[in-house]
């Protein structure tokens, strides 16, 4: 009998147990994958904490349709498999519609043809070609931007500014070609002559090996489309043997890491692109409360990876509240290709046709040893999205990047 | 493609060299670590990446890079002396899987503690103050980091020959690597021992990682990969053999720089290629000679 009554008690317990679950699960809820250990976990952490702080704010605010938001994060390990099980739990098991994150433009591009096939809605926070041609399938939104979209910026400002030879090092993945597609294509636009470039295969640490190579050929630039450990590494062994002191290095995506970790070799002949910094609060005031946020709790300034899952957290919420529901895809997608918003920056959205972010690009120059803590950057240049990001009809094509012939490819 | 020309040779040549050093330095304590203890230190990277952060941290207390130098090595040799003797002297007499498994524990461990006390983001170790730019020989160029690495790779090399080989520490140490029960049963205290060899072993990685911290992305992942490249070297140079760890280190310093001039995409995957060939040829490796010093 008193065996029977507790068990009474514990089955009763546990329904209510998972009723409250349930119902907490009614709530709107962002599923982001991340590569949280690996070479890029700055980053990656880097997003997650952009898109809490998002989740937060929209807290603060009563959150979306009277219940409070929640962001479930998990590991990618930098791998598509894992990245795509990770999101198959979300989707599959836990009953989530809407995703986002990885931080590698390949794995933004599967994990894309798989939300359109399961018909998750899914915000991908780092630079991805998704919007391009057949990828283009409808689920997919960015708030990292089109791979050119920075290469172009910074091109046309280095062919304007630094000279006109150049020479490009490669990563030798999809973004290192799409950042060197780019370069190539405002090269013949604005008479530049290209050198020669050099493929060089992800998580290189020695880059001393070409620069014999680079020194004979003398370009005015040397672009280095490499990101993370590997640009980390270059600028500081290209700085020891004073080759910035020779030309101008341009990073066509760029991070206030890789200058901190550089410290004094990130010099005034080093420049590079990012879609955001934080010293921008002073121009875009709207911007201070979420680098006031960050710094509250990290205690350091965010970078544009936190500003990428804090927009793309932000955009999804509030779409959520005005389109009226959190797991009808089909109405989110609506509301998100009509919204327009002014977060930390100036106006921007989601472009219809393809979802690309109408994102500007800042152009950045490093400060070397005069940077003061945080401060490793001047920004140079704003360049508007209409000055980059190429037609609906073009990028439907995959036009004009997609076409070009890649030396060695 | 560019002119191949004799400057380029010899510069490919020297930046070869300098990697190889490095290798050299890695493969060395690795294979003084296996040869004396019969020990896989798979956790051998984590001890190069602590050099980096050890000199990193030396040198923002000290402000002097020789200092912060010699510090990251005698800190982190230390360090590793504690490891072996709390956690790894245990496990001698047991399963040969067991020290492995230990020092994977510690691969994993020790970069997470690392990431809690500095965060994630790398650290700025700069370029001592004469050591930047290169020396002009001719239209060559030789960058006097790289140079100070070879000579330093040299002069440590011969000290450590000197000390195996003539004096009576060292004489002990060779004596317990080819028989360390003889060893023992003649008075010597072989625990003892094997800790200053494991010391020596970590000492050296973590000196390459203090030469290295100056030129590469300083975080706590450093030293995976170079792990799997130092048991490359290794296994190339012959298990235990420290004369084929620096034959080794200094071949795929080579192989990696001179690939990397007509081929960039195949700079990573030659090592193993040529590691497999080796293999192939020589089974043991080029001087496979288990415990020899």
């Amino acid at each position: 009998m008193k065996r029977t009554y507790w068990f009474g008690v514990l089955l009763s317990l546990s329904i209510l147990v998972f009723s409250m679950g349930s119902a907490m699960a009614d709530g709107a809820r962002l599923g982001i994958v991340v590569p949280l250990t690996g070479p890029y976990g700055t980053y990656a952490e880097e997003m997650k904490r952009g898109c809490e702080i998002a989740a937060a704010e929209i807290n603060a605010t009563g959150g979306v349709l009277g219940k409070p938001v929640e962001i479930i994060t998990r590991d990618s390990e930098l791998n598509a498999g894992i990245a795509l099980r990770r999101f198959k739990e979300m989707v599959q098991e836990d009953g989530i519609k809407t995703i986002g994150g990885t931080l590698s433009g390949g794995i933004s591009t599967v994990v894309n043809e798989w939300a359109c096939k399961n018909k998750a809605l899914y915000m991908t926070f780092c630079h991805t070609s998704f919007p391009l041609g057949k990828e283009n399938c409808g689920y997919g939104f960015t708030t990292g931007i089109i791979p050119y979209m920075s290469g172009v910026a910074v091109a046309k400002y280095s062919f304007e500014n630094l000279g006109k030879t150049w020479m490009n090092i490669s990563a030798d993945y999809r973004w290192g070609h799409d950042e060197l597609a780019a370069w190539l294509v405002t090269s013949d636009k604005m008479g530049g002559k290209f050198l020669g470039n050099i493929y060089t295969p992800l998580g290189t640490r020695d880059f001393s090996a070409y620069i014999p190579q680079i020194m004979a050929k003398k370009p005015d630039i040397l672009v280095l489309s490499l990101f993370g450990t590997d640009l980390t590494s270059a600028i500081k062994q290209f700085a020891e043997m004073g080759l910035s002191k020779r030309l101008k290095i341009v990073c066509p995506k760029t991070a206030m890491a890789i200058a901190k970790e550089c410290g004094a070799a990130y010099d005034e002949n080093v420049y590079g692109a990012v879609t955001w910094y934080w010293t921008v609060q002073d121009y875009y005031p709207k911007a201070r409360k979420f680098v006031n946020a960050y710094m509250k709790l990290y205690k350091t300034p965010p970078d544009a990876d936190a500003d990428s899952g804090y927009v793309a957290t932000m955009a999804l919420f509030e779409a959520m509240r005005k389109a009226g529901t959190v797991d009808d895809v089909d109405k989110l997608i609506e509301t998100l290709e009509g919204q327009v918003w002014q977060y930390n920056k100036g106006p921007e959205g989601f472009r219809p046709c393809d979802h690309a972010r109408t994102s500007s690009v800042f152009v950045v120059q490093g400060k070397g040893a005069k940077a003061e803590g945080w401060d490793v950057f001047k920004v140079i240049s704003e360049v508007p999205y209409w000055q980059t990001l190429e037609s609906c009809e073009n990028n439907a094509k995959d036009y004009p990047y997609g076409q070009v012939k890649l030396p060695g490819k | 493609m560019f002119d191949l020309s004799w400057e380029i040779v010899a510069m490919q040549m020297i930046f070869g060299l300098a990697l190889g050093c490095v290798y050299v330095l890695m493969a060395g304590g690795l294979s003084i670590i296996f040869g004396l203890l019969d020990v896989v230190n798979f956790a051998h990277g984590t001890f190069y990446m602590l050099g980096a952060y050890a000199i990193f941290v030396a040198v923002s207390l000290c402000g002097n890079f020789w200092l912060g130098l010699v510090s990251a090595v005698v800190i982190v040799a230390l360090v590793g002396g504690v490891i072996e003797w709390l956690l790894l002297k245990p496990l001698y007499k047991r399963d040969p899987l067991y020290p492995l498994l230990l020092t994977f524990g510690v691969s994993i461990c020790i970069p997470d503690i690392i990431k809690i006390c500095f965060g994630l983001i790398g650290k700025v170790v700069p370029y001592p103050s004469g050591l930047m730019g290169a020396y002009m020989w001719g239209p060559v160029m030789i960058p006097k980091y790289r140079l100070f690495i070879i000579v330093l790779t040299l002069v440590v090399l011969i000290s450590l020959w000197l000390f195996l080989n003539k004096s009576n520490l060292g004489m002990i140490i060779r004596a317990s690597t080819r028989d360390s029960l003889m060893t023992q049963v003649l008075g010597i205290n072989v625990s003892r021992i094997w800790t200053i060899g494991f010391m020596i072993g970590i000492g050296l990685a973590a000196l390459a990682g203090a030469v290295a911290a100056p030129m590469v992305a300083s975080i706590p992942d450093m030293g995976v990969e170079m792990t799997i490249e130092c048991f490359v070297v290794v296994v190339i140079g012959g298990l235990g053999s420290l004369g084929g760890a620096i034959i080794g280190g200094l071949l795929i310093g080579q192989v990696i720089s001179f690939v990397a001039l007509f081929a960039p995409s195949w700079s990573n995957v030659a090592i193993f290629m040529v590691m497999a060939i080796i293999l192939i040829i020589r089974p043991r490796g080029l001087f496979g000679e288990e415990g020899r010093l």
